[in-house]
């Protein structure tokens, strides 16, 4: 037994142990294998191209769930992180010739402070007042694009960006690889100490600063971290669409991303990530399903809005919590979950009925 | 998750296997996205052109493909541009991959254009841009023919023609302002909204009306594309004391401003584009205010080819509107098929010399695609014409006897009774 | 000019009023941030095209058969998709953005994107001091001020409308003072989409009928409610005001920035949101004090 063995048995063992005693840790599983594998069985540009808008907008979603899920703090103009960052990366790459892995980074900078200049004033608000007037950069944003098309191209935005990779395979790769990084990372963050200072914010804020917490350096710090992951899928769109527009600053990718996480489930950072999973490839199928009854006017948003709306009569707290909730309990005295099936918790042996 | 994650890749799977049990009949018809804003205006005549123009030709046998007669099938694509742009694509890359279509026409907002053009480009598909007028977008072809040569525009006229016809129709209308009414000095007040190809005309006008065409700019005002409300631009163009508003407008804000200035009566006379003023619903949507509106078009009912005025006919007939620029699709079916009847294929790379060459008259004028792929603009070839509202109808203005242009059926341009009212007794 | 923006600014001003009273009645109430709000708003709008123009009604039967309908409608969507998830503040306010955009997909599935448009109730233009004002906004600015009114007297006078002040103080004490909370809701939830109705009713000859016509409004209110307090009457109404002004003297002193009178008049908002947090009239909510 060489050191290979070694690492393939204790492999199996984590898997044994911690992956497939819980159903939602096995989905995780055989959803990243899916996706990683996906182009061994397909290549179709189509179907690629669907995938790796989802992951993008998935890194987006759970981006907006670290600052807005986490410390409350609730975003109505996410878009802006999205936008400014995709503007940033196509000026790099298109005036100073900066490749992909250098403009994308620095346009996620570019997203932090964004975050930094929207994040001071915000400090002060709070509640309905924050969210309301989040929603107002993206649209201010929005003038000044207009005002300087000589830089940002007006209306017709910046478009001719180098491609993202040389084949539509390798961005699959990379999209969805990132995807499942910065998510991974996005959850390791939600459940660090930095983390769990912002939850509790979200829960009382004037506990934790008589704890002596400064909560406006955390509140700030989600700021930039929620603009940097929205940065970094802001420069993926860019160089994948090869187009930086105003329309990656309008209202409604800003009510999308809500919708998004929402529906997903709030404050877990895979729900949204499962949200845009679901909900994004629904309406391409959708488009296809439809396509075969030409008949019927365009119907796709409306079916889209009123899944939504019928998920969260039944699941008000989102799908993938819910889902959870039914698979599986957690242990009374040591926290641990366990599959629903169990009657005795897997760890300290309580009674779970 | 792995349960939803599971059905929702079997349901994409199903319903492309659906999609690809199209029916299959005898002969491979020649297959052609139509790209469009399907729930919009400007969708619906890329849609409607398209599909009076396959009907015409299928009825008549179909494109004759190296011996073959091979009907044409259109793949309806809904783009929704206006709403999604990422929407926009993944149709085009579905008409693209799943449809194989052989060839692309449509298409309308500018900035989703370019990523569309991309998508076709990458795929080598012949696209034929029926629906905005960016310079940009033929640019492309001139820097990097190559790999843009696929792309055509087919209509309207680049930005740069649609300016110098604007400067014609401003011109005509002041000439008739001053033959009638006595005025000196023509004052303007140049309103265009807030887009960048906005932008040239309203520097040239800056310079070139004080300087060559003598007369006066009272002011600039800018509003957004989609302003949902004019007045207070219109009560300082009111102040201004403007004979003239020099309208530079593609989007919503056109039938605003139109609206409210009828609503308020303006003593000033509309000119310039209006693309809400092309649409046959303007009439209505401005409750009869925006009468006496003039905009460059590219359609009217009246003989600019022998085929304008039975298409213009057939059109209303089948679909209770008039045509705007989008039904550009009709023709460029036309223009498709004789490509590919001379090149005996359709593949792009065959068909392509054919369509550089394409000398083909429709029913805008005669097309011939310059360098950039753009249609050629100038007496003889496509002009674009001058169109204005009376009492309810769109009446073709221009070109009234211009550079012996002339097109039967065109009436004079007509001064708004209150303007002429206004300055009658200002005097 | 100056007696150009000040006239224009009013106008502007009293349609937005009419909007954002109606928004905050509810936050302040129910806390519900109802973003289907302007939807209703284009409903009533599109129901009057409806009646005046398909079905042939006189303007005035339209009008409030319209808004009528409308308030029924506000009422089902508030007791099917809002009451039962009323703890969910998430889930509160997504559900509000998809019954907007279904409400969007149903006029664009019947209408398609066309641009409507209904003839005003009164045809013409008065001239005052020398700037021209359609009838029909003079009337908005009308209405806007009883609105206003009638609205305080009702808040101050009637059992329901102190009801209504007392929940949006305390809803708990409310509730334990015997009072029916959920009903005080419903009555505010049908009040404010009745001002969303009118509103809609009056500016429809003035606006364009068309399926995305709720974004805008829907920002300017929101930035109104923000800038004036939220859940302050008083607030919603001079802020309406203040944003009115702002636009129109970007037009006047700026006009080839017309188009930047939204980031103006937001940016103001966030100026004074910086100044005072709780917005010109704002009171805090007592769980965010």
């Amino acid at each position: 037994m060489g050191l290979p063995g070694v690492y393939f048995r204790r492999t199996v063992k984590v898997l044994r142990t911690e992956v497939l005693v819980l159903p939602s840790r096995v989905a995780v599983l055989v959803f990243i294998v899916a996706l990683m594998a996906l182009p061994i069985f397909t290549q179709d540009y189509y179907f690629l191209r669907v995938l790796i808008l989802t992951s993008i907008f998935a890194i987006f979603a759970a981006s907006w769930d670290l600052l807005s899920g986490f410390t409350g703090q609730m975003n109505f103009g996410h878009a802006l992180f999205f936008g400014v960052a995709a503007y940033v990366t196509a000026l790099l790459n298109l005036k100073l010739g900066l490749p992909p892995y250098f403009s994308i980074p620095l346009g996620a900078v570019g997203g932090v402070l964004t975050g930094l200049i929207v994040g001071i004033p915000c400090l002060r608000l709070k509640g309905s007042y924050l969210a309301l007037t989040t929603l107002a950069f993206p649209i201010i944003l929005t003038g000044v694009v207009f005002a300087i098309p000589d830089i940002t191209g007006g209306e017709l935005g910046l478009a001719g960006l180098s491609r993202l990779t040389g084949s539509r395979v390798m961005d699959y790769y990379l999209t969805s690889g990132l995807m499942l990084i910065l998510g991974f990372t996005m959850w390791k963050i939600t459940d660090s100490k930095t983390g769990i200072i912002l939850h509790a914010i979200r829960e009382d804020e004037l506990a934790v600063r008589t704890a002596g917490v400064n909560t406006t350096r955390y509140k700030l710090l989600a700021f930039c971290m929620s603009g940097f992951f929205a940065g970094v899928a802001g420069g993926l769109y860019a160089h994948f669409m090869r187009l930086a527009g105003p329309s990656g600053l309008e209202v409604g990718l800003s009510f999308q991303v809500i919708i998004w996480a929402v529906f997903g489930g709030m404050v877990t950072i895979y729900g949204p990530i499962a949200g845009v999973f679901i909900l994004y490839p629904l309406m391409e199928i959708l488009r296809v399903v439809l396509d075969n009854f030409p008949s019927l006017p365009e119907i796709r948003m409306f079916i889209f809005a009123g899944l939504v709306l019928l998920t969260l009569l039944f699941m008000p707290e989102g799908l993938i919590p819910w889902v959870r909730d039914k698979i599986e309990t957690e242990c009374p005295r040591c926290k641990v979950r366990n599959v629903f099936s169990r009657h005795r918790c897997r760890v300290c042996d309580a009674d779970l009925d | 998750m792995q349960f939803l994650g599971r059905v929702g890749t079997v349901l994409l799977g199903l319903s492309l296997v659906m999609a690809m049990c199209l029916p299959v009949g005898a002969v491979e018809p020649v297959k052609i996205g139509v790209l469009g804003p399907m729930s919009f205006t400007q969708g619906e005549g890329h849609w409607n052109g398209a599909t009076m123009a396959a009907d015409e030709i299928n009825k008549a046998g179909g494109v004759k493909v190296a011996g073959v007669m091979r009907p044409i099938k259109l793949i309806k694509v809904d783009t929704n541009e206006f709403l999604s742009i990422p929407d926009a694509t993944n149709a085009v890359e579905m008409a693209i991959s799943r449809y194989n279509v052989d060839f692309l026409v449509g298409g309308f907002r500018t900035e989703a254009v370019q990523v569309m053009q991309d998508i076709a480009m990458d795929a080598k598909k012949i696209f034929i841009g029926c629906g905005a007028a960016h310079p940009e977008l033929c640019t492309r072809v001139t820097k990097d023919y190559d790999r843009y040569k696929y792309w055509f525009r087919l209509t309207p006229i680049n930005s740069k023609f649609l300016g110098k016809v604007d400067f014609i129709l401003l011109g005509t209308a002041a000439a008739i302002m001053k033959k009638t009414l006595g005025i000196k000095k023509i004052k303007v007040a140049v309103v265009a909204e807030k887009a960048a190809w906005a932008d040239p005309i309203v520097h040239i006008s800056q310079k070139v009306l004080p300087a060559k065409m003598g007369m006066e700019v009272v002011g600039v005002w800018r509003p957004s594309p989609v302003a949902k409300d004019c007045t207070a631009e219109l009560a300082a163009i009111q102040r201004s004391g403007a004979h003239i508003v020099f309208t530079t407008f593609s989007s919503s804000v056109g039938l605003t401003f139109a609206k409210q200035m009828g609503e308020l009566k303006v003593p000033a006379v509309a000119v310039g584009i209006n693309v809400e003023s092309q649409k046959s619903g303007f009439w209505e949507a401005t409750g009869g205010k925006g009468n006496y509106v003039e905009t460059i078009n590219t359609y009217a009912r009246v003989a600019i080819t022998p085929k304008t005025i039975p298409f213009y006919d057939k059109y209303v007939k089948l679909y209770n509107q008039a045509p705007n620029y989008t039904a550009g699709t009709y023709d460029a079916l036309y223009i498709l098929k004789e490509a590919v009847e001379k090149a005996g294929s359709v593949n792009s790379d065959k068909v392509l010399p054919f369509l550089e060459k394409t000398d083909y008259i429709d029913t805008a004028g005669r097309v011939v695609f310059d360098k950039s792929h753009d249609v050629t603009w100038g007496p003889g070839y496509v002009t674009a014409i001058g169109t204005q509202w009376q009492d309810g109808e769109i009446k073709c203005v221009w070109p009234y006897h211009w550079q012996k242009v002339f097109y039967e059926g065109t009436v004079p341009f007509k001064l708004p009774p209150w303007v002429v009212d206004y300055w009658k007794n200002k005097k | 000019m100056i007696l150009d923006i000040i006239i224009d600014g009013l106008i502007k001003g009293s349609v937005y009023a009419l909007l954002a009273i109606g928004f905050s009645l509810v936050l302040g109430v129910a806390r519900i941030i109802n973003i289907a709000h302007t939807a209703l708003y284009m409903t009533a709008a599109y129901l009057i095209y409806i009646g005046t123009k398909m079905m042939g009604l006189p303007a005035p039967v339209a009008m409030v058969a319209s808004i009528l309908l409308t308030v029924v409608l506000g009422l089902l969507i508030y007791n099917f998709f809002i009451k039962p998830i009323q703890e969910h503040e998430a889930a509160v306010l997504i559900a509000t953005i998809a019954v907007a955009m279904m409400i969007q997909e149903v006029f664009l599935m019947i209408f398609g994107g066309h641009y409507l448009g209904v003839n005003p109730l009164i045809d013409g233009y008065a001239t005052i001091l020398g700037v021209k004002v359609t009838y029909q906004h003079l009337l908005a600015l009308g209405l806007a001020l009883v609105v206003l009114l009638a609205t305080r007297v009702f808040l101050q006078k009637t059992r329901l409308g102190l009801a209504i002040r007392s929940t949006a103080q305390d809803r708990e004490v409310a509730n334990l003072m015997g009072m029916n909370v959920t009903r005080v809701a419903m009555g505010t939830m049908a009040v404010s989409v009745g001002m969303a109705a009118i509103t809609g009713a009056i500016v429809v000859p003035l606006v364009t009928v068309e399926p995305t016509m709720w974004m805008h409004p829907l920002i300017m209110m929101l930035a109104i409610v923000v800038l004036g307090g939220l859940g302050s009457i008083e607030g919603s109404f001079v802020g309406a005001f203040i944003l009115g002004f702002a636009e129109s003297m970007v037009v006047f002193l700026l006009p080839m920035g017309s188009f930047l009178k939204d980031s103006v008049a937001l940016s103001i908002m966030i100026l004074v949101l910086l100044i005072r947090p709780e917005g010109l009239f704002g009171v805090s909510f007592e769980e965010e004090r």
